[in-house]
């Protein structure tokens, strides 16, 4: 007998079963035709949707929540990735304390970090702007490309950049021709949960977000406070799709397990 | 002054040391072989050599010119790697080209030297190809290509062949050594592998523990052994511990050595090659100066054109390798050893 | 030697993340040695006033136990559920594996606030469970799961397991299948290898992912706000409440250290507990 065994698969069917519930319970209820909760749904509609892209506030927060992600993710590649190459090529002083320095902010818990700078921007006004949020999540996204970048300069071919050296290459040559190329599988990943990391972002945006700029986290947060239909449901979809497209992408690239996870 | 001069090379790693003092003169053409068992320092040396690794201590001359602090992309010196470490994402030509286009030369010359280089390892066809789909030996040699194409001041070579299975590798050592000829290129070869470095070099460095233990031409290394580690690695031997006789003589198994010089105070070993040791019989009469020892047959192994005898004495076993084909003695027989005078070496014991 | 430049490239994450993060961090620090006027506004001043204030107040320890308790029933919900999963995932041979494993952690990469629907949608009073069990004839009036500490509890378990899954798996090295096939040859019943071998191998790993699974519920917000629905009260919701609703800073920032220590100090204890047992 090789592999998991029967038992085990069973009681791993069962709890993926738990985990998955609620994604798929929530496709289902996107197309519903009733006007409230109501599961299994009585009729089968694209009402929700209509209702959906007629919704202002929700279509507003969706294209500032887009533009956020696209900008922190540039931002945060354009100061991580170099920093990443510091980490990982020089050989300096005080390496491991900058590599634990980049690395402590993912260990603080969000609610934390919001608050932090809840307190931070209010004097200077930047609650509620689009650079303020960017800054936000600006806090999760630099050090999560710190770490994966890392990971990915220091698991290149081995001695390929040393090679480039003896060829005559001078260091950001080398930088330039070879390891960022041979990096490239894992940049595109790493911009891709970068950016999946910004959108999602709720519990910083909730803290920094307010009435003139909201993330379209924080707007579905209100909504769902407020009201229990199944509009929320219908833009769940189109996230969960996006999500899916973005998942797959990132895990014919580089696994996402060994994406997201501890290196 | 010679060509490439290495002057007391010393590198450590936190508290351990890789290289412990290394000098090692190299004329200009000539090819030296780092020999030594893995941990020895000699990777760590080529690695200086090529501006990989800064040295804690010492200098590196080229030509008369100290290129000790010169980073490795200005060093303009050959290196192929032990994992050839071609660029993945390039052709073969763009492999080969990588070098000369990092020194600006123009388009034109650039696909004329590359496509030459290509030639000259027998890969004209294969510059589109991506590394991952050529063989271990293609691969080596676009390697080589690739370090030669930039006409490198020194060729230096990490245990290049230890990935290759035991054919392509004597065929891959004879073109490696042709080309090095035929180029006249100063190289510099790192190896553990002793066959290698007798075949590929005109001359051999043992090293051990981060230090040079002998320089010599492999004929050198092989017959006069500098030290017991040379001695023992270089080549296989019979290590016979020996004792003083009253005379200031040694005997080995109860038997004196004759044509042995007075020897310094201390314990000391005897070391023959199997090679050089023959077999005759038990009741041979055998002249008073000729070494030999007195034992019984204990098993012969067939090993191909070779046949291993162990025999057993008093004092321990010896391994005698002769010319298969001949009749070799049963097991139990009484049979004697001998060898040369001048195929007698004495190593004194080391205290630990 | 040129390497000697490559510290300069970390410059700009260095300063941005001295700005964003170590800035306001001290600042928190700070906020919380400060005063609330009879106002509101905040008074610069250097006291433990607000700490005293905090530390007195019996709604504190309530909500302190109300966190400790959901982050331990969560977290042991989720150790039920992502154990086995991990363990499948580290042995199973099938080529779908991959798969598997993405699906394993799909909820990570799904926004909380489409799971936390998920949940409105299963555990409302006309949702899936209340529905099912009245067709099946077991109930007549639904059943209570929503807005109240079950709700809570079950999504945030199911909220920390793609955590508590990648810890697991994490810490399954040690796991040998040799040792468990060795157990089986020697006589041993499959649920008898289970728990005198495999068991016993992945108890450092449980216990980290119980640590990590701890301090994310201890910090989580979103959930026990929404399928709380108001009547679900932590730590985490209260210091949000005194950030923003009652704007009173010096409290949010004293109490959010507060539960900082208390994050630390668990985090401490299950590492340390996890190293022994590695031993």
């Amino acid at each position: 007998m090789s592999g998991a065994g029967r038992v085990l698969s069973l009681i791993a069917a069962i709890s993926y079963a738990l985990i998955l519930a609620p994604i798929v319970v929530v496709v289902v209820m996107a197309f519903s035709a009733d006007s409230f909760i109501l599961f299994p749904p009585s009729g089968f509609s694209f009402r929700w949707f209509q209702t959906l892209v007629a919704n202002a506030p929700l279509m507003k927060a969706l294209g500032l929540s887009v533009q956020i992600a696209l900008v922190v993710t540039l931002l945060s590649l354009l100061v991580g990735v170099p920093a990443a190459l510091a980490l990982e090529k020089g050989e300096f002083r005080g390496r491991e304390a900058l590599r634990g320095f980049f690395l402590a902010p993912l260990l603080l818990p969000t609610l934390i970090i919001g608050l932090a700078l809840l307190l931070f921007f209010t004097p200077l006004r930047l609650t509620a702007t689009l650079p303020g949020i960017a800054l936000g999540h600006m806090t999760v996204t630099v050090p999560f490309i710190i770490r994966m970048m890392s990971t990915a300069f220091a698991t290149l071919p081995e001695n390929v950049e040393a090679a480039a050296a003896t060829l005559g290459a001078p260091p950001w040559r080398v930088v330039w021709r070879v390891t960022l190329p041979l990096a490239a599988p894992g940049l595109i990943a790493c911009a891709a949960l970068s950016f999946l990391l910004s959108f999602d972002e709720t519990v910083i945006s909730l803290f920094v977000s307010g009435p003139r700029a909201s993330t379209l986290p924080v707007e579905m947060v209100r909504y769902v406070e407020g009201r229990t239909d199944p509009m929320i449901a219908a833009l769940s979809v189109l996230l969960i799709a996006g999500t899916l497209a973005i998942v797959i992408v990132v895990e014919r690239l580089v696994g996402v397990r060994r994406a997201v996870g501890q290196s | 002054m010679a060509y490439l001069e290495l002057t007391g090379l010393e590198k450590r790693y936190r508290d351990a040391v890789a290289v412990a003092d290394v000098t090692l003169a190299v004329e200009k053409g000539e090819s030296v072989a780092l020999l030594g068992p893995s941990g020895c320092g000699k990777t760590t040396t080529l690695r200086m050599l090529a501006g990989l690794a800064a040295p804690d201590r010492g200098r590196i001359a080229v030509d008369g010119t100290d290129i000790t602090d010169l980073p490795a992309h200005r060093r303009n010196m050959g290196y192929v790697f032990q994992s050839y470490a071609l660029f993945p994402h390039m052709s073969v030509a763009r492999n080969v080209t990588f070098g000369l286009e990092e020194r600006g030369v123009a388009a034109k010359e650039r696909a004329a030297r590359a496509a030459d280089a290509l030639e000259m390892v027998r890969l004209k066809e294969l510059g589109h190809r991506r590394p991952r789909e050529l063989s271990g030996g293609q691969q080596q040699r676009v390697a080589l290509a690739r370090a030669l194409v930039i006409r490198p001041s020194v060729l230096l070579l990490d245990e290049s062949l230890s990935n290759l299975d035991a054919k392509l590798r004597q065929t891959m050592r004879r073109e490696i050594r042709d080309l090095q000829r035929t180029l006249a290129i100063t190289t510099l070869f790192v190896t553990h592998d002793q066959v290698e470095a007798l075949a590929m070099c005109d001359r051999i460095a043992v090293m051990n523990h981060g230090r040079i233990e002998q320089v010599g031409t492999p004929a050198d290394v092989y017959e006069r052994p500098a030290t017991r580690f040379v001695a023992g690695f270089v080549g296989s031997v019979n290590v016979l511990p020996a004792t003083r006789d009253g005379q200031g003589g040694l005997a080995v198994w109860g038997m004196p050595i004759p044509g042995i010089a007075s020897f310094a105070q201390g314990d000391a070993d005897v070391f023959v090659r199997p090679q050089r040791m023959r077999l005759v019989a038990a009741s041979e009469n055998v002249a008073p100066d000729v070494p030999r020892l007195k034992g019984k047959v204990a098993q012969s192994i067939f090993i191909g054109d070779q046949v291993e005898t162990v025999v057993s004495g008093e004092g321990g076993q010896v391994t005698v390798q002769s010319l298969s084909g001949a009749p070799t003695p049963q097991a139990g027989t009484e049979v004697q050893v001998v060898w040369k005078v001048e195929d007698t070496l004495i190593f004194s014991r080391e205290a630990s | 030697m040129t390497s000697a430049r490559w510290p300069l490239l970390a410059i700009p994450a260095a300063l941005l993340l001295a700005v964003i993060y170590v800035w306001p961090s001290l600042d928190l620090f700070r906020t919380a040695f400060n005063e609330t006027g009879a106002t509101g506004a905040m008074i610069e001043a250097f006291s433990l006033k607000v700490w005293r204030d905090l530390l007195a107040d019996p709604f504190t320890y309530e909500l302190t136990v109300n966190s400790l308790w959901l982050s331990v029933t969560a977290t042991s919900i989720a150790l039920c559920v992502a154990y086995p999963i991990a363990l499948f995932l580290f042995r199973t041979d099938t080529r779908f594996r991959g798969l598997l494993a993405v699906m394993a952690i799909m909820p990570m990469l799904v926004s909380g606030v489409v799971r936390i629907f998920g949940w409105l949608t299963i555990l409302g009073d006309q949702g899936m469970v209340n529905s099912a069990a009245r067709w099946l004839g077991l109930i007549s009036t639904p059943m209570r799961l929503l807005f109240n500490w079950t709700g809570v509890t079950i999504g945030l378990a199911e909220s920390i397991l793609p955590y508590m899954i990648l810890a697991l798996l994490a810490g399954f090295g040690r796991l040998d299948r040799a040792l468990e096939e060795a157990a089986r040859s020697l006589g041993a019943s499959p649920l008898r290898t289970f728990v005198r071998v495999t068991l016993p191998l992945s108890l450092p790993a449980i216990v980290l992912a119980a640590g990590l699974g701890f301090v994310l519920s201890m910090s989580a917000y979103i959930t026990p706000k929404l399928l709380g629905g108001g009547r679900v009260f932590v730590l985490a919701t209260e210091i949000f409440e005194q950030a923003t609703t009652n704007a009173n800073w010096p409290m949010a920032s004293a109490m959010a250290l507060y539960t900082l220590v208390l994050m630390l100090a668990f985090l401490g204890l299950s590492s340390v507990l996890s190293r022994r047992l590695a031993q």
